[in-house]
């Protein structure tokens, strides 16, 4: 039947996605979903047809496909050639050419999937902080879905680690903090630690996260200064016992950095940072990143963590700028280079990773294929999780009303050998269809 | 046709809800032309005079469909509602508030109280009314509603008044009517559908040129039909298929004027000739014809 609707009708800048089977509640509700490119959110479409008589553009029937908010990566180091930590010499364009690449990057990586991210700083002198910070910081003032994937705020992962479980860091760029935060406000900038609100109105810091171990001195000490700012205080990197861990949580930190990877295993008569995830009376259980690219951990170690603690489980990649690249060797920060084979990369002459070249979408099939979650259990691992981390509950990484229209239409499929895999088809990003698959004319 | 007073309108269990999530949200309708009892506004008495002064301006209710409650409530037209209310505030019976409270965390104070609602009266006008009814549950005020009197404590019963009313039931919403009712209602379903016509109603529209060409005739004595015309007119292009002996004109004329004068009158003289009296004879006395015949 045929709406009678006056021909000078005014555009309303409404999509209704219809027909699809929407990611809500940890399950999968059959239902229409209206956006606006106009204000970039999801709308209460009840609302919106009875109050201001608003009429969708276009429909756009999904086919009984899956749609999901928005991948967030909260542990993201670079892509497609770009890294966050890498400052052009002035040869190269200086800081000039780090923004174009900044920006290119944003624009492809939002085809994958991945809408807003945390760009991560693996230890660096204070003078990269100082130069890059001021680029990484949150993105989405200006709500232009063409700019592609959105920062959320810097993840500062170092260098205020241990120097045992430094990973591929760099042992001469490792801080301690004897002055406590006022070591932590020289190594970043003072600037990058202090919020301010955004043309949204969003009360933000140029840093997001930071990721520390509790035992290097001065640290701990920190710990609520870092929150009070409002940044989120992860452990990682560290040779933290159960014990330091649990008072770090209790000081105030939310979030383990990798886990498993680059800290104590879990023993039973110690059981380390992973038996906080262990419920235990009056204690608060972090939130906690997981590397499910098939190298970093084990199947079964990602399923038994799953299992620990599904409320705080969060998928992140460790991405290097390699993904998206050939195999090779790559120059890499303070004069370190990488072999890249696949998605395994290692700092060249050893075994140890740097990080990853995965996607986060690979990780996520990874994850559903060996864990036979659920989708909605799978999906909520790098939406809703991250965002309520993130302290963005009902802004980012759900489907409620008035959250930003980050959207992704999900094509899944069971193959041979049990092997299940996600594909991204269609993304939007602040209410504005920026990527399908299926049609190359759309897009950044 | 109904709404609750005092709660949002995007509360899951307002009629605005209710409606979109149930309708309006799977057909393309433009929300302008939509009209919902708002329960929040500031003078519900107003609001309520002009629901019904723009169903008046909208030329009236075409149809009306809507269902009941198990005591027979049409719209919130609780039982003891008068059969001629109007679009009006009304307060909810408690039987009513008892059964919502389902709906609001089985909290008594959390039900809401009054509503408001359509008129038993704005129902009636409606040009079509369709109700709805399933379930053993509504099967007496089925049963009431049917086949009892009109009365205001089973509102629905006032729909024996309308012209135009179709209930639509389940076999279980007729468990209380007698099988009497039921075989009626199912026989005279069955001879419509053999007869090749149905429920459907005519367009007000096609009814009223009817009327008026038929008020045009009525008013117009003055110019009777002639004979021959219309229904009796001889087979022509306007009546295909119809093969009828034409009727004669009628012409005034005398019966002996068509007579035949042939031979074939000849012979009907001979037959008659007996019949036929020569002379007519002369009058004589009584005792003069005995005389003779004495003699």
């Amino acid at each position: 039947m045929q709406a009678v609707i006056s021909p000078s009708r005014p555009r309303t800048g409404i999509t209704r996605l219809t027909g699809g089977l929407l990611v809500k509640n940890q399950q999968l509700i059959p239902a229409d979903l209206w956006i606006s490119s106009i204000t970039g959110k999801i709308l209460h479409s009840q609302q919106v047809f009875y109050e201001h008589h608003a009429i969708p553009d276009e429909t756009v029937d999904l086919q009984g496909k899956i749609l999901c908010p928005g991948f967030i990566d909260v542990q993201f180091n670079g892509a497609f050639g770009f890294d966050f930590s890498t400052v052009p010499t002035d040869t190269e364009g200086g800081m000039a050419t780090y923004e174009k690449g900044l920006r290119g990057l944003n624009r492809r990586l939002v085809r994958t999937g991945v809408t807003s991210y945390l760009p991560t700083l693996p230890s660096q002198r204070p003078e990269v902080y100082h130069q890059t910070l001021k680029y990484l910081g949150p993105s989405g003032g200006k709500r232009d879905a063409w700019e592609g994937s959105e920062s959320l705020g810097a993840h500062c992962e170092g260098p205020f680690i241990s120097r045992t479980k430094n990973g591929i860091h760099s042992l001469q760029v490792l801080r301690e903090a004897p002055n406590g935060f006022a070591d932590m406000e020289n190594c970043y900038g003072a600037e990058n630690l202090t919020p301010s609100a955004d043309e949204a109105g969003r009360r933000t810091t140029p840093i997001a996260m930071i990721t520390a171990a509790p035992e290097v001195p001065g640290i701990s000490s920190c710990i609520p200064s870092v929150t009070q700012h409002g940044i989120r205080f992860a452990i990682g990197h560290t040779e933290a016992t159960y014990e330091e861990a649990s008072t770090a949580i209790a000081a105030g930190a939310s979030m383990i950095t990798h886990i498993f990877n680059a800290m104590r295993p879990l023993h039973h008569r110690n059981p380390g940072i992973f038996g906080v995830l262990g419920k235990a009376e009056g204690k608060e259980r972090p939130y906690y990143g997981v590397i499910s690219d098939g190298i970093h951990l084990h199947p079964t170690t990602v399923k038994i963590a799953w299992a620990a603690h599904p409320d705080g489980f969060i998928l992140v990649t460790d991405a290097m700028k390699t993904v998206g690249l050939p195999d090779g060797v790559y120059d890499w920060t303070n004069g370190d280079r990488w072999v890249k084979k696949g998605a395994l990369l290692t700092r060249e002459g050893s075994e140890t990773i740097a990080g990853s070249s995965a996607t986060l979408v690979e990780c996520v099939s990874n994850f559903w294929t060996w864990s036979h979650a659920s989708i909605p259990e799978v999906v909520r691992a790098v939406t809703e999780t991250p965002a309520e981390m993130l302290g963005l509950k009902g802004v980012k990484g759900c489907l409620e009303a008035g959250a930003d229209a980050d959207l992704l239409v999900l094509d899944v499929s069971e193959e041979a050998a049990g092997r299940r895999e996600v594909k991204v088809e269609r993304v939007w990003k602040f209410g504005v269809l920026v990527h399908d698959a299926r049609d190359e004319t759309v897009g950044v | 046709m109904d709404e609750y007073v005092g709660i949002p309108r995007e509360h899951p269990e307002s009629y605005h809800s209710f409606m979109y999530n149930h309708f309006f949200s799977h057909v393309d309708v433009d929300p302008a032309n939509i009209n919902i009892l708002d329960g929040n506004a500031e003078d519900l008495e107003e609001e309520c005079i002009a629901y019904e002064e723009k169903i008046k301006r909208a030329g009236g209710i075409e149809l009306f469909l809507g269902g009941i409650g198990p005591d027979g409530h049409i719209a919130f037209n609780e039982p003891g509602s008068s059969l001629h209310s109007r679009t009006r505030v009304k307060t909810l019976a408690y039987e009513t508030i008892l059964a919502n409270s389902r709906f609001f965390g089985n909290d008594l104070s959390k039900v809401p109280k009054m509503a408001l609602t359509v008129g038993v009266q704005t129902v009636l006008d409606a040009r079509e009314v369709v109700i709805i009814i399933t379930g053993p549950h509504k099967a007496l005020a089925v049963q009431k509603c049917l086949e009892g009197g009109v009365n205001h404590m089973w509102t629905l019963s006032a729909l024996q008044l309308h012209p135009y009313a179709l209930i639509v039931v389940d076999e279980d919403a007729t468990l209380e009517l007698q099988v009497k009712t039921v075989k009626y209602f199912k026989s005279i379903e069955l001879v419509a559908s053999s007869q090749g016509f149905g429920q459907g109603l005519e367009s007000g529209e096609a009814v009223g040129k009817k009327r008026d060409s038929m008020l045009e005739r009525l008013d117009s004595p003055s110019s009777p039909r002639k004979m021959g015309e219309g229904f009796l007119a001889a087979p022509g292009e306007g009546r295909p298929g119809v093969k009828r002996a034409v009727t004669p004109e009628l012409v005034p004329d005398s019966m002996h004027e068509r007579l035949p004068e042939d031979g074939v009158e000849e012979e009907k003289k001979v037959e008659l000739g007996a019949m036929q009296a020569k002379e007519v004879p002369s009058l004589l006395a009584m005792h003069e014809r005995v005389d003779s015949a004495q003699a």
